[in-house]
């Protein structure tokens, strides 16, 4: 399993970036007045972050808007930033996912297979989309956030569970379970159809 | 259909809210089989070491040959879907998200240069009403020096 500096992984021209300003010196940055500085933080989270909240909302307008909202909420609040900025982020994002989750749930919108949206099409790969895509969303729509939430990060994100555990203030064994239970769920849903 | 519900905590700083995960360190024995509404297979007494094999592998922990030993089919079945996940891995953010999102940022600069005016206004009150006592001096030393001749004259 590779392991990664960061809690939120960067793309490589990101990594590139960090090398010259950290994101402690970024965050100066825009402090003192530097607003454009913020796009660098931006540009280095926001591809593992629009993964997560995709993942976990299964909307690509969704995820956008939760990214969006985050990103604005951590510029407005850049002064409270204690410790590291990357895992202070992926908090506002995943609260902000698990909140559209239980106002979804709220509002009686339906969550049925049926209903859930696939959030990884785009018309033009309706054509080419294969079942197992759209099963997989599916099957994912119907965990739990929290066992969604630990399968997206641990299967989609490629973390390490030393990382999810730090991200999500946990230990490495509740979350080892919670993925072995998303699998086995997972499982159980598409074994009968693919296995 | 929900399956669990696990609440996650988190003492750190955030934003509105905590996280809301409990890590429940429970172990897989020590969970009923009724908490799970999915039912899963295998996990019966006499596969849990086939699961086992299976979760190993995909953690890293085992090799393919030892989960297909255990399942061949299932071993088929994850390897569909980590081709489906590694996909999904390589997604980046669209390219308009970026420059929406600067679009969107208030303007903090704005709010801080106002707050310091309304700051260097408030402060200002106290320097203007200085700026007016040496007339007022002027004028009470003026009539002070008045009085005093006048006492002076009544004196003499």
């Amino acid at each position: 399993m590779r392991r990664y500096p960061s809690a939120v992984k960067m793309t490589e021209e990101a990594s590139q970036l960090a090398e010259i300003d950290s994101d402690q010196d970024v965050i100066s940055r825009v402090s003192a007045g530097d607003r454009d500085a913020f796009a660098m933080l931006i540009g280095r989270y926001s591809d593992p972050l629009y993964r997560h909240a995709l993942g976990m909302t299964g909307s690509p307008d969704v995820a956008e808007d939760i990214l969006q909202t985050s990103f604005i909420k951590a510029y407005q609040h850049l002064n409270e930033v204690r410790g590291r900025f990357d895992a202070w982020l992926f908090r506002i994002v995943a609260n902000g996912c698990k909140d559209w989750l239980k106002n979804i749930r709220r509002s009686h919108l339906s969550y049925d297979e049926d209903d859930q949206p696939s959030g990884y099409s785009s018309p033009d790969e309706d054509l080419d989309r294969t079942e197992l895509r759209t099963d997989l969303d599916t099957a994912l729509a119907k965990l739990a956030p929290s066992l969604r939430e630990a399968f997206i990060m641990k299967h989609v994100e490629g973390r390490s569970y030393e990382e999810m555990a730090d991200l999500l203030g946990t230990t490495v064994g509740a979350l080892k379970m919670r993925v072995h239970r998303a699998r086995e769920a997972l499982q159980a849903l598409l074994e009968e159809k693919y296995a | 259909m929900m399956l669990d519900r696990h609440e996650a905590q988190d003492g750190r700083n955030d934003i509105g809210h905590e996280n809301r995960d409990v890590a429940s360190d429970r172990s897989h024995a020590d969970r009923p089989l009724a908490d799970r509404e999915v039912p899963l297979p295998g996990l019966g007494g006499e596969s849990v070491g086939e699961v086992t094999v299976l979760q190993q592998w995909l953690d890293g922990d085992a090799t393919e040959v030892d989960a297909r030993r255990s399942d061949t089919k299932q071993v088929d079945l994850w390897n569909r879907i980590s081709a489906e996940t590694d996909r999904r891995r390589r997604m980046a953010t669209p390219a308009h998200l970026s420059a929406q999102i600067m679009a969107a940022l208030p303007a903090l600069e704005t709010r801080a240069t106002t707050a310091t005016e309304t700051s260097a206004a408030t402060q200002a009150e106290p320097a203007r009403s200085a700026g007016l006592a040496p007339w007022m001096m002027i004028a009470v030393g003026a009539a002070f020096f008045a009085l005093g001749i006048i006492v002076g004259k009544m004196f003499m």
